[in-house]
């Protein structure tokens, strides 16, 4: 028979799970609280009552010409969101290849993807930069999104998840009923892949959202600049211009569009939709 | 419609294991065939084999009188039902069941009344809206078999669709299937490990062992005259009980000696195994306990292991001269365990094997 949890272990449970709520939402609310403070107000100290300046530190922002909030926006959810898709489809595309396929070299191709794995972006960046330099994409947003085609960490989840729910009866009775494979892929495994493709395109999208280190590189033109760029230009500025809620206000807008991708995607992140095909 | 002809057809793994060492093997069309034998035997691999899920690595297959080595599964015009149903399960029920017929690229409306028709027939109507997961095993395995139905196959395979279910919903599937190859006379070939499936299924019944055809009959003669002793312990249930039995001239004829029991056979083929030991085999019915099958030098008086009632008759594990076996007697004949029972062995039904090619004499 089971146990009963005991009233003292139910109030330890709730006291230690408020606790990490409020370590994970306390930050947030300062920044949102933040956002709505002047600069002299924040300097002043912490506090939790809201402000008076929310609209002029959006204005403040909004209105800076040396940060281009707006084109910024737009060039992270071009970039995130490009970066989300190719490298969560392509991801499960090779992963498919190395799993439904039996072909000479199958190992050691997966071995290299892995190799591939533990290697740091820091340590191929200049190369990076060089080829693309040569391949006249210095300065243009390619270079931020087109890598995602290659993401041995997504190929890794996508293989495993593979394994976990993917029959190949499946492919197998696709291909009789006379589907070619590229059909089939699209029509048959990406589907049953939903929650797997849903759990990396915001892990990519949000990892491209706050990628400072490439597009820093990349990018030089004000215009074709991505939002982490412009808060550590803003963070950056000279003391005189220095102004804390223009700061926290830019932060707050940047967080917006991955709370609204969490929320559209999360949905798409339950267990189970290849349950009740094949029988375990 | 078509038969499918197998000759000299060799499958080898990339591992360089031989499953199916050479297949010669002829299934007409129209005909109901079961492919039967125990796992690793290689029943499964020959059936991929037909639906081209499987490359063959030497020899020919032919389904009508066309070659199909190099043809891709979904040029063959065959259907496949599998063990785990292998339904789509993002698919609605009616889904599944046109995603062949889409890419066909049957107009709706066709689909609609072939869809319609299977439903019928499967008892599939109150579903169609359905996913897959809303399912119970048997309904989930009928919507496999209307999948293959509607795209009216020349060749439908099924890949032990009835081992997931249980044993009462396995009888009255047995049967739907059954009708089905009636209603839609198209060649049906069936994967089991189930010799009573194979039984009451097949047209002809092909039993395999390690990749080789051991008998390939009808389902009455693969039961009364079994080539082999593998064929004969594999097909009826409980399994035949085989006895050592020395050979002895005994007048005209031949004895056949165990314990103290020496049975007369007319036999001229035991000529050469006269003084040699040969295996008698005989089915747990041909052992009787009713007295009017009592006659001379036919009788054994056996000691009862444990004895099982079934109801109309009584299965009973015999001890006899050191040999087990089992004998399937009316209920009101049979006795209980650890008691003697006489039981008369029927010689018009006997059967005999060497002992060793194992072959039928």
């Amino acid at each position: 028979m089971d146990k009963k949890p005991s009233h003292a272990r139910t109030v330890i449970a709730y006291i230690v799970l408020i606790l990490l709520t409020f370590l994970c939402l306390f930050f947030f609310y300062i920044l949102i609280v933040n956002a709505t403070r002047s600069h002299p107000q924040i300097q002043k100290g912490f506090s939790f009552i809201p402000g008076h300046s929310f609209m002029k530190n959006l204005k403040s922002v909004l209105n800076d010409a040396n940060i281009p909030v707006l084109s910024g926006i737009k060039n992270s959810l071009i970039v995130s969101s490009l970066s989300a898709v190719l490298a969560t489809y392509f991801s499960a595309l090779t992963a498919y290849g190395l799993y439904a396929y039996d072909f000479k070299l199958k190992k050691p191709a997966f071995v290299f993807i892995m190799l591939i794995l533990v290697m740091p972006t820091q340590v191929s960046a200049m190369g990076f930069i060089n080829l693309i330099t040569k391949m006249g994409m210095l300065n243009t947003l390619y270079p931020l999104f087109l890598p995602s085609i290659a993401a041995p960490a997504v190929f890794y989840f996508m293989y495993s998840y593979m394994q976990s729910s993917l029959p190949l009866e499946l492919v197998e009775a696709a291909r009789i009923d006379g589907s070619s494979e590229f059909h089939t892929f699209n029509r048959v495994v990406i589907p049953i892949m939903k929650p797997a493709l849903a759990v990396q395109a915001i892990f990519a999208f949000v990892s491209s959202w706050n990628n400072y280190f490439i597009p820093a590189l990349v990018i030089s033109d004000n215009s074709k600049k991505t939002l982490p760029i412009l808060i550590a230009a803003l963070r950056s500025a000279d003391f005189l211009k220095f102004d804390m809620g223009k700061v926290y206000m830019l932060i707050t807008i940047a967080i917006v569009p991955i709370i609204i991708v969490y929320i559209a995607l999360s949905k798409y992140i339950v267990a189970g939709v290849a349950l009740g095909g094949v029988k375990e | 419609m078509a038969g499918i002809t197998f000759k000299n057809v060799v499958k080898t793994y990339d591992n360089g294991v031989t499953v199916v060492p050479d297949l010669n093997l002829e299934i007409k069309d129209k005909e109901f065939v079961v492919l039967v034998g125990p796992s690793g035997c290689g029943k499964s691999t020959t059936l991929r084999m037909i639906a081209g899920l499987e490359s063959i690595t030497d020899g020919e297959l032919y389904i009508g009188d066309q070659l199909m080595n190099a043809v891709a599964p979904k040029n063959r015009n065959i259907a496949m039902v599998f063990q785990n149903y292998a339904l789509y399960p993002h698919l609605s029920v009616y889904k599944n069941m046109t995603f062949a017929l889409e890419l066909a690229k049957v107009p709706k409306d066709e689909m609609k009344k072939k869809v319609q028709w299977a439903a019928e027939i499967l008892g599939l109507e109150p579903y169609l809206d359905r996913k897959p997961k809303a399912l119970s095993g048997g309904q989930r395995q009928r919507v496999a078999l209307g999948r293959a139905m509607v795209r009216d196959p020349e060749v439908f395979l099924l890949d032990e669709p009835l081992s997931n279910l249980d044993a009462k919903l396995r009888t009255e599937m047995r049967s739907q299937i059954s009708k089905l190859h009636k209603r839609l006379g198209t060649t049906f070939v069936y994967v089991t490990h189930d010799q009573t499936e194979a039984m009451t299924m097949g047209d002809r019944i092909c039993v395999m062992k390690d990749g080789i055809v051991q008998q390939f009959d009808t389902p009455q003669n693969l039961y009364d005259h079994p080539c082999n002793l593998f064929v004969a312990g594999f097909i009826g249930s409980p399994q035949m009980n085989f006895i050592d039995a020395q050979v002895k001239k005994a007048g005209a004829g031949y004895a056949l000696c165990f314990g103290d029991t020496e049975i007369a056979v007319d036999k001229p083929e035991l000529a050469p195994y006269e003084g040699k030991t040969v295996v008698l085999g005989v089915r747990p019915e041909d052992l009787h306990a009713e007295p009017q099958f009592f006659g001379k030098n036919n009788v054994i008086n056996a000691y009862i292991d444990l004895d099982e009632m079934m109801g109309a008759e009584s299965y009973l594990y015999l001890e006899y001269a050191g040999q087990k076996m089992i004998a399937r007697v009316p209920a009101r004949y049979a006795k209980k365990a650890e008691e003697n029972i006489e039981l008369a062995i029927d010689v018009e039904t006997i059967h005999l094997f060497d002992k060793e090619t194992e072959k039928a004499i």
